[in-house]
């Protein structure tokens, strides 16, 4: 009788996990059958984009493009922006057709890496590379070529500007926009207002907004590591930015600036909405928040000033790209797909309905045609700001580059380094990395 | 002489725990051995996969600076956090073990952070020690001590972390609750009518009869703490370990290089490294342990 009993659920448990292999591959079968029965290949499209003012957006472009298509069905699949990377990652390593999504809104920063690392798909074979890089942003382009091949096409960026309060800066004398460093150093002295051990309001302090590594950019258009390979990090112009940021602190004291940073917070709290900040480094988009909840500043908006006059206006940007993941089962109806995302009329509408400056140059230009006031004169700004826009790809010989100079960088402005000592350690590591690497 | 009605019952006890076997067959021990074949090549995931010998381990320990602050931010991490939360667990329970009134409230109200975890609530904890208007020092403005800049301030972040922890002790409190009401009141009894103070009674006889929770809570906590990774990762700037590195945890590390710059195969030999590590500590703690830890009815 006992034996029975064991011998019915050892037939039991083969036939449960028989039942479990046959339907995971019938399922599979089945999501492939169907998608060929309409004879329209279905892509599988993952963004991040699932905010109630983004997907609305995203979600028109794709079926704009559906209808324009008789062969291509696209289908999107919201992943929150901390999975989303991971997610796709790991499919790419199962090598499952069917886990693999066609196409996916990455990082531009990484796309040379993860081209390297055969991540995603190769597209010199795919898309028009030479009516592409003919309109797209130059740094934007670079940022997804490796050794001649191009990895994804640039989507979105998101320069740096400066916004600056009017009447603020009349109170203190002032009519024109600061140009220079000398200038916010200037005029912020004058703003500022400080009530015993707490600030009545601010003119300006450099890592509000943005952080030490922007600065060091807008001070010799550079990267740490610029294109021919040369480390670039222990400069007389990456000193005087990391001095010109430690003034600020020295002067308005680092614990009084924590303790005005801690009340930060967004919309009506945001530091310049309330007029506690007169000058305030944000994105373009920023303009959709003050128009929003901030109807009654007067404010104007300038590239971030430079180093000393004749330096260079140099901004730091992000964004996006459209990639297709290594081993994706239609990459040619997705490269379909992401020439018309990347192409004049969805970029316009992108770059209308969010405010973001687009990759598509052509498409920049037309919307800031179309706009009118404030948002044209905003947009306008961005676009001058974008011509001395530089990108940070993550460099394929050092991955690990920010892991190697943001400590850095931080003894240097917690004074617990000068500025000198901090720049040359960490010019010191990414040389031995890129040494190691070789 | 075998007998067969036993061998059918060994046979089908195993059946029972087929599902379990399974599973911990497919999916940790698999994957286990894989990482460890994988940590002696240049795996990410993608791309290559060559064999390398042990050029990951020699790496780890003569090249890479960044190895040796996570190890040792991970160590300080543990050597603070282990001892404060077990005896901060076990005074937790003595007190609330005395029979004071409204004590089911407080048992409930100190074990309800357990309860909470996760992102939620480094998020809370962010704004309460947060420099100026966090809750963490207006109270200690009250008593007249102008609070550090916790999470901005290399030396105080991993301080504050251990603070943190503190709070949570109400999962562990709750172990020590139960084996203390296991406690065999005679014996107090007996005490008493000795002449025993509070300290003697504690001493030696509610501490000896507690060791096997004080064991099991020792040897969890530790190898909890060596896994700290997710307070790290949303607590400190862009997930980078920041400022200047003193929340770089040694799983922070690994996930860097992971999931950061691909570098598996070296992810993978920092994990066995740590593996390693974690397990000569438990074993030394199961060789210690016949020293203090006291089961009933065990024969010395």
């Amino acid at each position: 009788m006992k034996r029975g009993v064991g011998i019915g659920l050892v037939v039991l448990l083969i036939a449960a996990l028989g039942g479990l292999v046959w339907w995971m591959q019938g399922g599979q079968e089945q999501a492939s059958n169907t998608a060929n029965s309409d004879e329209k290949v279905t892509l599988d499209f993952w963004s991040f984009w699932g905010s109630e003012t983004r997907r609305p957006i995203i979600e028109q472009m794709i079926s704009d493009f559906n209808e324009s298509q008789d062969e291509i069905f696209v289908k999107h699949t919201f992943i929150p922006f901390g999975d989303i990377w991971t997610k796709e990652l790991a499919a790419v390593a199962s090598k499952n057709q069917n886990a693999i999504p066609d196409v996916v809104v990455g990082d531009i920063n990484a796309i040379k890496l993860r081209g390297q690392k055969q991540q995603v798909e190769p597209l010199n074979n795919l898309v028009d590379v030479n009516a592409l890089q003919g309109v797209m942003h130059p740094e934007a382009w670079d940022a997804v070529q490796y050794e001649n091949e191009t990895y994804a096409v640039p989507f979105t960026m998101d320069t740096r500007l400066l916004f600056y309060n009017k009447k603020m800066l009349e109170e203190a004398g002032y009519t024109e926009p600061p140009q220079t460093w000398a200038d916010l150093t200037e005029m912020s002295e004058k703003i500022t207002v400080k009530q015993g051990n707490t600030f009545e309001k601010v003119g300006f302090y450099p890592l509000f907004g943005v952080g030490t590594d922007v600065w060091l950019i807008n001070a010799d258009g550079r990267n740490y590591i610029t294109k021919d390979g040369e480390v670039t990090i222990n400069t007389p112009e990456d000193r005087e930015a990391l001095e010109w940021i430690n003034e600020f602190t020295d002067k308005m004291g680092r614990k009084e600036i924590d303790a005005f940073k801690a009340e930060f917070g967004e919309q009506q709290a945001n530091p310049f909405l309330s007029e506690k900040v007169a000058m305030y480094v944000d994105v373009a988009t920023f303009y959709t928040q003050i128009r929003d909840y901030g109807d009654h500043l007067d404010y104007g908006v300038v590239p971030l000033p430079e180093r000393e006059e004749g330096s260079g206006h140099y901004s730091w940007s992000g964004g996006f790209a459209l990639e297709i993941p290594k081993g994706a089962k239609h990459p040619k109806e997705a490269a379909t797909f992401i020439e018309y995302m990347a192409g004049k009329e969805a970029q316009m509408y992108w770059a209308e309905k969010n405010f973001d400056q687009v990759a598509n140059q052509e498409a920049g230009r037309a919307v800031a045609d179309q706009l009118e006031d404030k948002e044209k004169e905003v947009y306008e700004v961005a676009l001058t700001a974008m011509e001395n826009t530089l990108l940070t790809p993550v460099p394929v010989e050092v991955p690990d580059l920010v892991s190697l100079v943001s400590p850095e960088l931080e003894q240097a402005t917690l004074g617990k380094k000068t500025p000198e000592q901090a720049l040359q350690a960490a010019e010191q590591k990414v040389k031995a990395a890129k040494e190691g690497a070789q | 002489m075998k007998n067969p009605l036993r061998r059918a019952d060994t046979w089908q006890g195993y059946l029972f725990i087929m599902p379990w076997l399974i599973g911990f067959a497919v999916l940790t021990a698999g994957p286990m051995l894989f990482s460890l074949a994988a940590s002696f090549t240049d795996y990410d995931m993608t791309s290559r996969m060559n064999f390398i010998g042990i050029v990951n381990y020699t790496t780890m320990f003569t090249k890479d600076d960044l190895f040796w602050v996570s190890l040792y931010n991970t160590f300080f991490f543990v050597i603070w956090s282990v001892p404060l939360t077990t005896v901060g667990a076990m005074i937790l329970a003595l007190l609330l073990n005395k029979g004071i009134p409204g004590q089911r409230v407080f048992r409930t109200i100190f074990y309800l952070p357990a309860v909470l975890s996760g992102v939620g609530v480094y998020l809370l904890w962010m704004q309460m020690l947060s420099p100026s208007s966090g809750l963490v020092n207006t109270m200690l403005g009250f008593i007249g001590i102008d609070g550090p800049a916790w999470l901005a301030d290399p030396n105080w972040t991993k301080p504050a972390l251990i603070l943190m922890k503190m709070w949570s002790v109400g999962g562990s409190m709750l172990f020590y609750l139960a084996s203390l009401q296991s406690v065999p009141k005679t014996l107090y009894e007996v005490g008493a009518l000795e002449g025993a103070n509070w300290w003697h009674r504690f001493r030696y006889i509610t501490f000896p009869l507690i060791t096997p929770v004080v064991f099991f809570d020792l040897i969890t906590s530790t190898i909890g703490a060596f896994q700290i990774f997710s307070e790290a990762y949303v607590m400190s700037e862009g997930g980078n370990g920041g400022p200047v590195n003193s929340l770089l945890f040694y799983n922070l590390r690994i996930w860097n290089q992971a999931f950061e710059v691909y570098n598996m195969g070296y992810a993978m030999s920092m994990t066995w490294f740590l593996f390693v590590i974690v397990l000569l500590l438990t074993l030394f703690n199961f060789k210690f342990a016949k020293k203090w830890v006291y089961y009933e009815g065990d024969r010395r």
